[in-house]
């Protein structure tokens, strides 16, 4: 496939946004999983020592990871806003990216902020009384695990816009991806419930299988976005193909039919 | 004198050989068959980890409701596999009313599964109580959720053979292959809920 034309006009700033949503996923994974070690989830069942251990294992790893996401975790939005801008470019209705911006605006609070700053704040203060050290424990990972289901709705809507558009800014099996992606939303949800087991907020379905369907996804949708840039010609009708070989390995239903 | 047919002429027509609806409905087939594996890899960890235990809880399951969930749903699927073949044939009333009944079918499904989880829920074994019932209500609830969204499937699959304008024979196809996926899926669970000792 080409490579991209970073200051090729006058794609240059969905390009901007193109490159910002993916040093946003690679910071969001390496602090997550490198720098604070909060992911993969700790043990719910720990007591409240057991917490106070687990802080003192991240103390500078949490405040300097989440001090980075305090700074650049706003680029998330310029992945919110390139995901609208594809809908925007489909032939639906603009209700559906709307809806899209404002639920994802909204989720960013549940979905990864509330997680650094409780998670901060037990940092802060490693003497505070355990008890409370586990109250924070329990805020962050639930915040952060059990909240999955505000971003359901989001993945519908991005699946039904691409099911109706017929200006084929994504394939239709990305639409389907996006329905996938909803499902393990809703598995999150009894980690609210259970402290131990696969339901739990580390548990081998509500967080090992979704965390994988989610990296599928992620990483199909920033491929896709990608394409889609490639692909604009600031019209409002069907985009046009690429000149690519690689194009019939993303539209292979709609090659085959032409 | 002998003729020789290339390989390409003994293959079936090329439109012939292509997957049943769109074929991007199988990458959703595939990956979603990949995920309800996990989950059913991880139930069978835990089931051989404390297989007494899951033993004891699955003897509180009734079977012959679940041949009766299997039977319904295996029903519908022929009737959207009716529904596919009507409208190939371009008998679009009849494939209306296949449509229909699997609806229909798919509705005392869904009326026996909440039949079966009050009963249960009435003798103590909820969501929390065993280990094997958080499996049960996990595996019987997502599918229910699939069931949901297949309700929509059909829904777009009957107003699309209403509308003259708007049929297209790749779309019937595509519902039928999510219903099917979704009975697949339960015929797994059955198994592996109900029969599985």
């Amino acid at each position: 496939m080409k490579r991209p034309a970073l200051l090729d006009e006058p794609k240059r700033e969905l390009w901007l946004a193109w490159y910002a949503t993916v040093a946003f996923y690679s910071l969001y994974a390496i602090v997550f999983f490198l720098v604070t070690r909060t992911q993969p989830p700790g043990k719910p069942w720990y007591d409240p020592t057991q917490v106070v251990g687990w802080f003192a294992n991240r103390h500078d790893g949490l405040l300097i990871g989440f001090a980075i996401i305090f700074v650049l975790g706003g680029l998330s939005a310029t992945s919110i806003a390139l995901i609208t801008y594809s809908i925007r470019r489909m032939s639906v209705s603009r209700a559906f990216s709307y809806s899209y911006l404002v639920l994802y605006a909204v989720s960013a609070v549940p979905g990864f902020l509330f997680i650094c700053v409780a998670m901060t704040v037990g940092a802060m203060r490693p003497e505070r009384n355990p008890v409370i050290q586990r109250w924070l424990y329990d805020l962050g990972f639930l915040s952060f695990s059990g909240t999955m289901g505000v971003f359901l709705i989001g993945s519908l809507i991005w699946m039904t816009a691409i099911l109706l558009d017929k200006n084929r800014v994504f394939p239709k099996w990305f639409a389907y991806l996006n329905l996938c992606n909803a499902l393990t939303e809703v598995v999150v949800a009894p980690s609210w419930i259970f402290h131990v087991g696969a339901f739990a907020w580390n548990g081998v379905i509500a967080w090992w299988i979704n965390v994988v369907v989610f990296g599928v996804y992620t990483g199909a949708f920033i491929y896709l976005l990608r394409c889609m840039i490639l692909r604009e010609d600031f019209g409002t009708g069907p985009l046009p193909d690429l000149p690519s070989r690689h194009w019939h390995t993303i539209f292979p239903a709609e090659v085959g039919a032409s | 004198m002998t003729t020789t047919e290339s390989p390409a002429s003994l293959l079936p027509p090329k439109s012939s050989r292509h997957v049943p609806g769109q074929p991007d409905m199988w990458v959703f087939v595939l990956f979603e068959s990949l995920v309800f594996t996990s989950y059913f890899c991880v139930y069978l960890y835990a089931r051989t980890q404390h297989e007494a235990a899951f033993l004891r809880s699955q003897a509180h399951l009734l079977l012959w409701l679940g041949v009766l969930d299997t039977v319904v749903l295996l029903t519908s699927s022929w009737a959207v596999a009716r529904c596919v073949q009507h409208a190939r044939a371009g008998r679009y009333g009849l494939a209306r009313r296949d449509a229909w009944v699997t609806a229909g079918l798919g509705f005392v499904f869904l009326v026996l599964k909440i039949v079966e989880w009050a009963r249960l829920i009435h003798f103590g074994h909820t969501f929390t109580s065993t280990q094997f019932f958080q499996y049960y209500f996990f595996l019987t609830a997502i599918h229910f959720v699939h069931l949901l969204i297949g309700f929509v499937v059909i829904g777009v699959l009957i107003l699309q053979l209403k509308d003259p304008r708007r049929r297209r024979q790749e779309t019937v196809e595509t519902c039928a292959t999510y219903w099917h996926t979704v009975d697949f899926f339960w015929v797994l669970i059955f198994a592996l809920l109900y029969v599985v000792r």
